[in-house]
């Protein structure tokens, strides 16, 4: 797996690539994650069930992401993946310049790709353009791609040109073990929303400002609490004094993810009015807490949730005053419990490996290309990036070609396979077992 | 009473092991090589060529003149002979191990560790920008960072688990020859001696 994002970074992307790791460890699978070094953080690390995680010192540069250098992680990519003995390499997030330039150079040395997007973007301004360029050079020459709804798999073939096809849906989970509701339901004297998300303007959180005045006039015993951090927390903080709502609207501040269940179960309705979303976990985790969620009716959302645990609106602030209302009105027919049995049954993370097992099997059964027989699906890419692409490509099978005279693939030692720790631990305990009985 | 080297080659480095009157040597040898020699007079002459046209030229030192010459010395560097000839290990039971390098030149820089500050051997992976490579490095006691048992040379994990395995041996027999006599005679802690003074 590789991504600039992963831990101890904390966000979707993030919590996706370990869940299924995880997952896929699970089903005996060898997993290692690549990813750049955070601060000490650097060298190889073991988390939980002893998962490889490569933090390689490329230190980030923009928000996250490794300094795009196109060929200068050639090296350490191509170590990596011979020494771990690796068949097919996952790249994760389009923003992730880490993931496009892993996935060129795995390609170069014929390997089997597999790309998962997990963010819808734009088309019209000067970030998406590029974005899109680069996704279109990736995706180009990949084997299989995974998109977390339909909205998400709709907009990455526009925006990149792949074949529908090739293209699989696996959505997101959740670790309902995690996220449970409170054992004590709460009363409905007082309604509690809950909003937890980064107060930022993708996240809507001008929306906000709009909504949470309107909701406090028109309901009396509605209360909210906040959590997040962001730039757009001054304006939050500007409304609560100018409405003079510091009693009834409760700012947390950025709150640790271990505690993002125990605020979610002080609340009734979990209210999220994101601008884009390709799917949304938090509601996901608001509902496996057994909150009712009122939410914008934008990407993916509306593929996430059954339409009697989710209320929509459109991204107005008229339209989520009313969406609001409804929720109240919902809230006595809520049993949570229920609700939590019914996400555990929905969502769960082995059955997302055991999906994206069958892309990999996919992908491993896609024919092997030679360079000359790839190059003219870069052509496609455009009447000038065709042909800047054709360029990059050539010049990283040379680079390779002259790593592999400089330091052949043979003389790269590989890395003894330990397996998964609950399988080391069961083999533990059968030895014991066996030197007892004897 | 020394027995015979045994040995594991690869292409750049030799590793030997030695016994010698109950003293367990582990040498990592770095193997003379004509091709790496050449490149480093290559790179020497293409610095010393650079920095004299700078200098004999009429025009003086402009930033070009200053980027070339970094540029060859940076190119002069890369190229350049390890100055390590050899880094070892020498093993002496109840004592403590010495680590040490021995230059082209003749010099030999050594670093004793007694027994009671190793708290246990390590072999690490390592990660640099551009490679992963093995390093086998000393857990001590009351230290924050971790001591390299080789710290110029790169041999690869087939030379490195022996001497591994060697220190572990090392290491468990220290500890088991405390289980058995936590108070060894004459030692000034034993209770006797304290009686006795």
């Amino acid at each position: 797996m590789v991504s600039d994002f992963f831990f101890p970074n904390f966000g979707g992307v993030e919590s996706h690539i370990y869940y299924l790791s995880q997952c896929l460890l699970k089903l005996g699978h060898k997993v290692v994650v690549m990813t750049h070094a955070y601060g000490n953080r650097s060298g190889v690390r073991y988390v939980t069930n002893g998962l490889k995680v490569y933090y390689v010192p490329w230190r980030p540069f923009l928000m996250q992401n490794t300094l795009p250098t196109l060929f200068l992680t050639l090296p350490i990519v191509r170590t990596i993946i011979i020494r771990e003995k690796i068949s097919v390499v996952h790249g994760h997030q389009a923003f992730s310049t880490l993931c496009h330039e892993a996935l060129m150079h795995a390609r170069t040395m014929g390997y089997k790709v597999v790309f998962t997007d997990h963010s819808l973007y734009g088309f019209a301004d000067a970030g998406s353009i590029h974005m899109n360029k680069v996704l279109q050079f990736t995706l180009a020459d990949i084997d299989q791609a995974i998109c977390v709804s339909h909205t998400s798999k709709e907009n990455t073939v526009l925006r990149s040109g792949i074949a529908p096809e090739k293209v699989f849906m696996v959505p997101n989970a959740v670790d309902t073990a995690m996220f449970t509701p409170s054992p004590k339901r709460l009363s409905c004297d007082e309604i509690v929303i809950v909003v937890i998300s980064r107060l930022v303007y993708r996240k809507g959180a001008d929306l906000l400002v709009e909504v949470i005045p309107e909701v406090c006039r028109l309901f009396p015993k509605v209360r909210f609490i906040i959590g997040g951090d962001g730039p757009k927390r001054v304006r939050l903080e500007e409304m609560r004094e100018k409405f003079s709502l510091q009693d009834r609207v409760e700012m947390l501040g950025a709150v640790p993810h271990a505690q993002v269940r125990s605020r979610l179960i002080s609340g009734h309705i979990f209210l999220n009015s994101s601008l884009t979303e390709a799917f949304c976990i938090a509601i996901l985790e608001a509902a496996s807490c057994g909150l009712l969620t009122v939410s914008t009716r934008v990407g993916g959302v509306p593929e996430v949730l059954p339409d009697d645990m989710i209320v929509l609106a459109e991204p107005a602030p008229e339209d989520m005053v009313r969406a609001v209302k409804k929720a109240i009105d919902m809230i006595p027919g809520i049993d949570p419990q229920v609700m939590h049995l019914r996400m555990k049954k929905l969502y769960s993370w082995d059955d997302v490996a055991k999906r994206t097992e069958i892309v990999y099997d996919r992908a491993m059964q896609s024919s092997t290309t030679n360079l000359l027989d790839r190059l003219p699906r870069y052509l496609t890419c455009g009447s000038w990036a065709g042909k800047l692409f054709c360029i990059v490509m050539i010049i990283n099978y040379l680079l390779w070609r002259l790593l592999e005279f400089l330091q052949p693939a043979e003389d790269i030692e590989v890395v003894p396979d330990i397996g998964p720790l609950h399988a080391q631990i069961q083999r533990d305990d059968l030895c014991e077992a066996q030197e007892n009985q004897i | 009473m020394e027995q015979p080297a045994l040995g594991i080659s690869d292409g750049i480095y030799a590793y030997k092991h030695l016994c010698e009157g109950g003293i367990d040597i582990h040498e990592i040898v770095v193997k003379k090589s004509s091709f790496r020699i050449l490149l480093y007079y290559i790179g020497t002459i293409c610095l010393l060529a650079t920095v004299c046209r700078t200098l004999l030229s009429k025009e003086g030192l402009y930033l070009s003149s200053l980027w070339s010459i970094s540029f060859a010395g940076i190119v002069a560097k890369c190229l350049r002979c390890d100055p390590v000839k050899k880094e070892s290990l020498v093993i002496m039971p109840t004592f403590g191990v010495q680590l040490e390098q021995h230059f082209w030149s003749g010099r030999v820089r050594r670093k004793f560790v007694p027994i009671g500050k190793i708290l246990k051997p390590v072999l690490n992976e390592c990660v640099t920008p551009v490679i992963c490579y093995w390093s086998l490095a000393l857990l001590l006691r009351d230290e924050y960072e971790l001591m390299l048992v080789f710290m110029k040379l790169r041999p690869p994990a087939k030379m490195l688990v022996p001497i591994w395995n060697a220190l572990c041996a090392f290491k468990n027999s220290d500890s088991t020859r405390r289980l058995a006599d936590p108070h060894p005679k004459d030692s000034a802690c034993s209770p006797e001696s304290k009686l006795k003074t």
